[in-house]
């Protein structure tokens, strides 16, 4: 909870410059730096039929620079390295293969061995296609990785799948080999 | 703080047309769209009281950006600026429209502004009048004094573009703002991608997320108070919300499982996502502080990337449940789901026009062999225009709060921008000012 109070506070200096309704207030109230404060003056004088106030939106004439700053706790995934090796997929495919059950088995292994270990299954895919749908895909593989886990007696509990659509792909490229080393399931172990 | 006053002097005069009785409607700005004559605007240069450096160079730009404002809203004709020369210097209060007219014009804005240091703050000051004529009647249609702090000139011509398309049956988005994602702050070590707002036309660019991780997948509250954006700061990635003016933000979705892609309702009380509770991905409506959350579809399918119709009593999604992905649409409870696309084996990414003028839904499509681009469906006719083409791979639409503008990100020469287009496709301009890094999944607020 805490972290989340911090949170708020750093966004509101953060976005301090998000400031008044977007229908500009008047003379009389306008005072640079009271920032945040939704009701920071009256409409218009005029009434020459201008559109309802629709809000605020941020005021780029307030402050600069200004945004969130670092969660104390803030982590990354970490979509690289570690000790299970990665495993691969065909194009727009979720299905594993021999060579995946494979790896699969010695990965089952290894977790039997280091019976507090946890992992979670990151399904990754190649830039081609749309962010969405990669998104979706990206959690057919890790399911599929991680269903296939718990069927070699590793606890569910000790398992979970998140996907990482196109969003961090291992190789930069963009060619087919590089393709095929993105449409990937990673394992982010934790002892 | 940009403030506004009527100007001084004009009193109540200043509201346009506005007769003793102050009852009658103001004339509008007849444009392309009502099959009016579209109007000819004159804007020449602003002009300065003192004509010194700092108020001149503020003029300068005012006048470039007001200019380009109302040229982007793609309703009006302008007499070339080459022809201004032949006119007697303007006088702001007493312009000669007799000459006016003889070049044509039908609408002059003339404006007037300079930089004063400000006796309180000590900071500089632009103050900025503006007025608008009809020409042949030389009659005010709008007067309006703008006031603030000088770091940035530019949104006093967007507040007056915004003002001047009040005189017009449209909205104007001069000073709407567009939420997109980069990952120009990435380094080797920590691969991140963060959240970014900027102006409509590129400009003016502020960080808002600063976490280090992936951030993706922006969306404005309808109101442009509040951000929901997709993060894996915590995993597994959840949907969060900043709400700065609440002192407020918070995780919208539980830590128990991933969730992606909100989606406001026009009402601002809900947001749509994608989450997968086990099994797969389906479309979530929840309260948009968290409470309540309901899972809305139910396939052995992939559903993602939910969008809002204008009512809110609709909601457009993406499904693979038949084979590929298209765009399906339901009532927002859930119930009578219907498939929209049926040209292409890929279609992703509806974004619903949110003015009630355009039925119609934009969204990414790939109708050719490889790459994607931009289309629209229209929801009576059901045909489907593309937006885009030849322009490398483009995705992502997001509508302008007007409705007639589409903002997308598009694949140029390995390095992802974003793009504008008009919602004929008649227009296409890439937002270069934006920056460096790759640009994209960009959000159009109000």
């Amino acid at each position: 909870m805490s972290r989340h109070r911090i949170l708020a506070v750093v966004i509101l200096a953060a976005l301090a410059f998000a400031c008044g309704p977007k229908r500009p207030p008047n003379l009389a109230s306008a005072t640079p730096g009271e920032g945040g404060s939704e009701g920071a003056g009256p409409r218009y004088e005029d009434t020459s039929g201008s559109r309802p106030d629709t809000g605020p939106g941020i005021n780029p004439l307030e402050g600069s620079g200004l945004r969130e700053v670092e969660f104390p706790d803030a982590t990354d995934v970490t979509t690289e390295g570690g000790p299970l090796d990665d495993v691969y997929f065909e194009y727009d495919q979720y299905d594993l293969t021999d060579a995946t059950r494979a790896v699969l088995g010695k990965h089952a292994e290894w977790l039997r061995a280091r019976p507090v270990a946890k992992v979670m299954v990151e399904g990754h895919c190649d830039e081609r296609g749309t962010v969405e749908y990669n998104l979706a895909l990206g959690d057919k593989r890790a399911r599929a990785v991680r269903e296939h886990l718990v069927s070699l007696g590793i606890p569910e509990g000790r398992l979970s799948a998140i996907s990482l659509g196109k969003e961090r792909p291992k190789d930069p490229g963009h060619d087919e080999a590089a393709w095929a080393k993105n449409r990937r399931a990673h394992f982010a172990v934790s002892r | 703080m940009l403030r506004v006053a009527t100007l001084g002097g004009l009193g109540a005069a200043l509201v346009i047309a506005a007769g003793p009785g102050g009852a009658q409607q103001p004339p509008q700005i007849p444009t392309f769209d009502v099959g009016g004559v579209p109007p000819r605007f004159a804007i020449p240069e602003c002009i300065t009281k003192r004509g010194d450096e700092a108020s001149v160079k503020v003029c300068k730009t005012i006048t470039e950006v007001l200019r380009n404002d109302l040229r982007f809203e793609g309703l009006f004709q302008f007499v070339p600026e080459s022809l201004f020369s032949a006119i007697a210097a303007l006088q702001f209060d007493a312009p000669k429209f007799d000459d006016w007219r003889g070049i044509g014009t039908k609408i002059l804005v003339t404006l007037r502004a300079e930089v004063v240091p400000d006796s309180q703050t000590k900071k500089d000051q632009i103050t900025l009048e503006a007025k608008v004529y009809f020409a042949d009647s030389g009659q005010t249609m709008l007067a309006r004094q703008y006031s603030g702090p000088a770091d940035n000139p530019r949104v006093f011509a967007h507040q007056a573009s915004d003002d001047i398309m009040t005189l017009t049956q449209y909205r104007g988005v001069a000073r709407s703002k567009i939420a997109f994602v980069s990952d120009r702050t990435a380094t080797k070590e920590r691969r991140s991608k963060e959240i970014y707002i900027v102006d409509y036309d590129g400009y003016n660019v502020r960080q808002v997320t600063v976490n280090g991780s992936l951030n993706i997948l922006p969306a404005w509250s309808p109101d442009g108070r509040q951000l929901a954006y997709t993060s894996y700061r915590q995993p597994p990635p959840g949907v969060y919300i900043s709400a700065p003016y609440a002192m407020k933000n918070y995780r919208l979705t539980g830590a128990g499982s991933q969730a992606f892609g909100p989606a406001w309702s026009p009402d601002g009380r809900r947001v749509a996502y994608a989450a997968n509770t086990g099994g797969n991905m389906e479309i979530f409506v929840a309260g948009s502080d968290g409470s309540g959350a309901r899972k809305v579809t139910t396939s052995s399918a992939s559903e993602a990337a939910p969008c809002w119709s204008p009512t809110g009593n609709e909601i457009a999604f993406t499904s693979d449940r038949g084979g590929t992905p298209q765009i399906y649409v339901m009532d927002a409870e859930g119930l009578n789901v219907r498939r929209l696309t049926t040209v292409g084996n890929w279609n992703d990414a509806p974004s619903w026009n949110p003015s009630k003028q355009y039925s119609e839904i934009a969204y990414t499509a790939r109708l050719e062999s490889g790459g994607f681009d931009i289309a629209i469906i229209d929801l009576a006719t059901r045909q489907v225009r593309q937006i885009t083409q030849g322009r490398g791979s483009c995705e992502s639409p997001s509508w302008a709060p007007s409705g007639r503008h589409l903002v997308f990100s598009c694949n140029r020469g390995g390095r992802w921008q974003l793009a504008v287009a008009d919602r004929e496709g008649r227009t296409f301009q890439f937002l270069s000012a934006t920056g460096s890094g790759s640009n994209v999944q960009p959000d159009w607020g109000s």
